[in-house]
């Protein structure tokens, strides 16, 4: 009696864990078959009446055989090696946040294969797989070096990879937007296309995933040591590093080789562990296989759904799309379950001078200066490099771009310094919150909804609504997670990816209109009139000024809530009062100008390292900053490959990004 | 001594007067879009600044853009300081860049000429257009002559087709490959379907209607034109890697020989990339075999 007890309990997670198995694998064939009648165009009975006369040499036949079949063979074999190299990375740093995309391996794939396909086209065809891999290697390596070994399990591994994953997109996108009529193609490629014209792909792809099997095989014992902890783990006669670095290396090569055969596609390996998991995966093993089972399954629906719209829209929607369509909400709804535990732990920047010295004030004032004058004065023209003040006609082209400049950067600086006190997170920014995201966002949507020639109009209010969203849904989840830096920077990832996914998907269409939105999304002040200059730069002041209304508030605040309670602060409606605040002067600045990345980041840690402590001093000295920056991008921006003109948030996200990277780097070395 | 200046001042009043006259002859125009670029060469107009003239030299080829004519930045954001200095008398626009007109009109005056629409046959808008600018530069009678000069030309090219293929010309489609798997197929209103139209072509694949005229599609899709010819617009770099594969030589049009390669000609132009157009598919379908 007892030892049937005693059996029963043994043997009952296995029994679930069957009964889950067994289940999946009565789904598989059904997901399989559903993928193969979408990607035929016949209903199931016409499709068995299809294989079954397999002698006939129809060209429908032929078709089946040669792109339905691969296509759905690809999908599961893509999926299952995301599924598992997502897998291996959460086990490896026991990270539920962690994937190939979040890790910016994918962001290197891809900014490897473009500058590949670019510089070096016979190659990129040929083994385009070694530029994926490079790319690959370099970013995960440069994350893991920034997130440094304390970092691996907790949130600034993923921080660090977001980071990175806006530099290289900024980076990609300038280098498309340069290129643009050679890199068409690309764009395809970019956005993840699943189809296929014979079994070519799969079998290059299928015996370099064979060392996905090895790991199902080897890696469980090692990654169930390491759930023990380094130190068990070495207890137990593991020498940890080399197994480490092997694991890593197996699972970046499992994604290099899928984005190289078929593109870009998000989401799977983030999501299909945390579903796993969900789903009562407990071993390590169990977690492996079951995580891969999964990642078939969702890409095989997914590409089915991108199948079934290509029935009913003439223009080709990739199957990259709809992966993200179903995984940034999938994720959320994830986070909302699984990330109740507060990291408050971040990235740590250099720290810089106590306090602000008379000489660096003169210092950041004759910099503001200077580079004020060069970029008023010193220019390209038609006869090469002038100096002098500009003529009336120019100068009346040119002031309401500078203008809008400046006071851009102004706005989002002190949206940035806003928010990282407001969240006590150093890394908090319009951009890694998913703010800019969730604006440019509206934009595109509100593009497709009323076209192109309601562009300028519209697009104000689309971003306003857009910001106002996300930041009404920060609130909802944060008040939930209490302000949990995880949540947000979720959102973040999640809107980054779908609004990437939408311009993908309008690039690939390739038309003028896509153009038009590749230069708003690239912070263009191009177009901005005498009149939204002016306006923009107002609303600034007033909001600038509003801010400093609330120096009190922010001072105590940013030391704990309860210490602001303590003294009689309102802290909830301060907040909300706050935060809307930083979504007006977001929405204000986006709307605009687009999204730019890094400069509410940067410009206040700038501030704070030249020795600006306390809120007003860092308020005003941050806002300074991020004007001299955009003046110093635009001006770049103008001349640099003068008649062509780079998009001043385009060059400021480049520059502030491998600052700021650069500022990560140098701390951890020192 | 005296005589020698007479002469010298006579000569510099000459070169002024043809200066002068040039200049007349030479209006100062800047061409924001590359139709309009086609149709100032076909005036016989050297535009003073042209946007994406690299692009426009690699791209579009014909007419050819004199290399000394300065690049004007993107065709969505012209450089507006550099066009400033260059002081145009005329600067022409799509509805692309309304949007900046008033900045554009303080520079000169702004005259803009409708794009590719939906709604509208773009090879009438087009001529239009063109007719429109010749108007406007006082070139009437040579715009007319250009266009007569092309139904001519477009009119041999058809009969060396029915010399070539009798009577009955094979329906056609003209196609531009993104990669091995995905495709553009230019449809109605698209000048491709145009210039067929004008050679006396059908269509073989029966594509929906669509802004700039052409859908982007899956390769396979091609399959279903059971009857009729392909022309590929080149170059397809990974020709090779698409046209060895099973599927492709299975596709019907390529089992009978009516498949094969035009030549790069730029398919959004102005009226005159019709002819360009009509040239290239007349040259790549008489590389076809004469059947029926």
């Amino acid at each position: 009696m007892e030892t049937s007890i005693t059996r029963a309990i043994a043997w009952a997670p296995l029994r679930s864990g069957q009964r889950r198995y067994a289940l999946t694998l009565l789904l598989l064939p059904a997901l399989v078959l559903g993928h193969l009648s979408l990607g035929a165009e016949l209903s199931p009975a016409q499709l068995w009446s299809l294989l079954s006369v397999s002698s006939s040499n129809s060209f429908a036949a032929m078709e089946f055989e040669l792109t339905v079949l691969p296509r759905m063979v690809m999908a599961v074999l893509v999926g299952a090696a995301t599924g598992l190299s997502g897998s291996v990375l959460q086990q490896l740093t026991q990270n539920r946040l962690v994937s190939p995309m979040t890790l910016g391996a994918s962001s290197g794939a891809w900014l490897g294969l473009i500058c590949a396909t670019l510089w070096f086209p016979l190659f990129a065809v040929r083994h385009g797989e070694w530029a994926a891999l490079g790319g690959a290697l370099a970013s995960v390596g440069l994350v893991l070096m920034v997130a440094g070994r304390d970092g691996i399990a907790g949130l600034p591994v993923i921080l660090a990879g977001m980071a990175l994953n806006l530099l290289l997109g900024a980076l990609a996108m300038a280098i498309l937007l340069l290129n643009n009529q050679q890199t068409r193609g690309l764009f395809v490629w970019g956005a993840g296309d699943l189809g296929q014209i014979d079994w070519q792909w799969v079998a290059w792809l299928w015996p370099k995933l064979l060392v996905g099997l090895l790991l199902v095989a080897l890696a469980p014992r090692a990654l169930t040591l390491m759930q023990l902890g380094s130190a068990g783990a070495q207890a137990r006669g593991m020498t940890l590093w080399p197994v480490i670095v092997a694991l890593f290396l197996v699972s970046i090569w499992l994604t290099s080789v899928s984005i190289t055969a078929v593109g870009l596609i998000g989401f799977i390996g983030l999501i299909t562990p945390n579903m796993a998991r969900l789903f009562g995966a407990r071993t390590s093993r169990d977690e492996l296989v079951y995580s891969a089972l999964l990642g078939v399954m969702l890409l095989l629906v997914t590409d089915g759904l991108a199948l079934l719209i290509n029935r009913w829209v003439p223009q080709l929607i990739p199957s990259g799309a709809t992966v993200a369509l179903i995984g940034a909400p999938v994720l959320i709804w994830l986070s909302r379950r699984q990330l109740s535990a507060e990291d408050q732990r971040a990235l740590a920047l250099p720290s810089g001078a106590q306090r602000m010295t008379r000489r660096s004030w003169w210092l950041v004032l004759l910099a503001a200066a200077g580079v004020l004058m060069i970029s008023l004065c010193l220019n390209r023209g038609a006869d090469g490099w002038t100096l002098g003040w500009p003529s009336p006609l120019i100068w009346s082209l040119r002031w309401p771009r500078v203008l809008t400049a400046a006071t851009a950067g102004c706005g989002l600086a002190v949206a940035g310094m806003l928010l990282q006190r407001l969240l006590r997170n150093p890394l908090a920014s319009p951009d890694i919150l998913g703010l800019t995201a969730g604006a440019s966002l509206a934009v595109m949507l509100a593009l497709m909804l009323f076209g192109s020639s309601l562009f300028w109009i519209v697009a104000p209010f689309a971003a306003l609504v857009g910001s106002l969203v996300v930041l009404g849904g920060l609130l909802v989840l944060g008040r939930r997670h209490q302000y949990s830096p995880a949540i947000m920077v979720l959102v973040g990832i999640s809107l980054a990816a779908l609004s990437n996914t939408l311009v993908q998907l309008g690039l690939a269409n390739g038309s003028g209109d896509a153009l038009a939105l590749l230069g708003w999304l690239s912070g263009s002040t191009y177009r901005v009139t005498a009149i939204q200059a002016t306006w923009l730069s107002g609303g600034v002041v007033v909001l600038i000024g509003l801010s400093l209304l609330f120096q009190r508030a922010l001072t105590l605040m940013s030391i704990g809530d309860s210490v602001a309670m303590s003294r009689g602060l309102d802290v909830p409606v301060m907040r909300v009062t706050l935060l809307l605040l930083v979504s007006l002067l977001c929405a204000l600045v986006t709307s605009l100008l687009g999204p730019v990345a890094f400069l509410g980041l940067l410009a206040p840690h700038m501030a704070a390292m030249l020795g600006a402590r306390c809120v007003r001093v860092q308020l005003l000295l941050s806002a300074l900053l991020g004007a001299v920056l955009m003046l110093l991008s635009d001006w770049i921006g103008r001349t640099l490959i003068f008649p062509l003109q780079i998009p001043v948030g385009l060059v400021a996200s480049v520059v502030c990004g491998s600052y700021f990277v650069y500022l990560l780097v140098r701390q951890r070395l020192a | 001594m005296k005589c020698i200046g007479v002469v010298r001042m006579a000569g510099l009043a000459i070169l002024l007067c043809c200066l002068a006259t040039n200049a007349r002859a030479q209006p100062r125009i800047a061409a924001l879009s590359w139709e309009m670029v086609e149709h100032l060469l076909k005036l016989g107009i050297t535009p003073v600044a042209v946007a994406d003239a690299p692009d426009y030299r690699s791209w579009v080829v014909h007419p050819a853009l004199p290399p000394g004519v300065p690049n004007a930045g993107t065709r969505t954001e012209p450089n507006l300081e550099l066009l400033a200095q260059l002081r145009p008398e005329l600067i022409l626009i799509t509805p692309l860049l309304e949007d900046i007109r008033d900045k554009l009109e303080r520079i000169a005056p702004v005259v803009s000429y409708d794009d590719f629409t939906q709604d509208q046959d773009n090879l009438l808008m087009q001529r239009e257009n063109f007719l429109a600018l010749a108007q406007r530069v006082g070139r009437t009678p040579q715009a007319h002559q250009q266009l007569a000069a092309m139904d001519d030309s477009i009119a041999r090219m058809r009969e060396r087709l029915i010399q070539h293929f009798g009577a009955q010309l094979p329906d056609t489609t003209v196609i531009r490959f993104a990669s091995p798997t995905v495709v553009y197929i230019n449809g109605p209103n698209s000048m491709p379907q145009h210039a067929m139209q004008l050679l006396g072509l059908q269509p073989a694949y029966d594509a929906p209607v669509s802004r700039w005229g052409n859908i982007q599609t899956s390769v396979t899709v091609l399959g279903n034109i059971d009857d009729g010819a392909v022309l590929y617009i080149e170059p397809f770099a990974q020709g090779e890697r698409l046209f060895a594969t099973q599927l492709w030589q299975a596709m019907p049009f390529v089992r009978s020989r009516r498949f094969a390669g035009m030549r790069s000609t730029w398919t959004h132009g102005g009226v005159f990339c019709v002819e360009y157009l009509a040239a290239a598919i007349t040259d790549a379908l008489l590389t076809l075999p004469p059947r029926h």
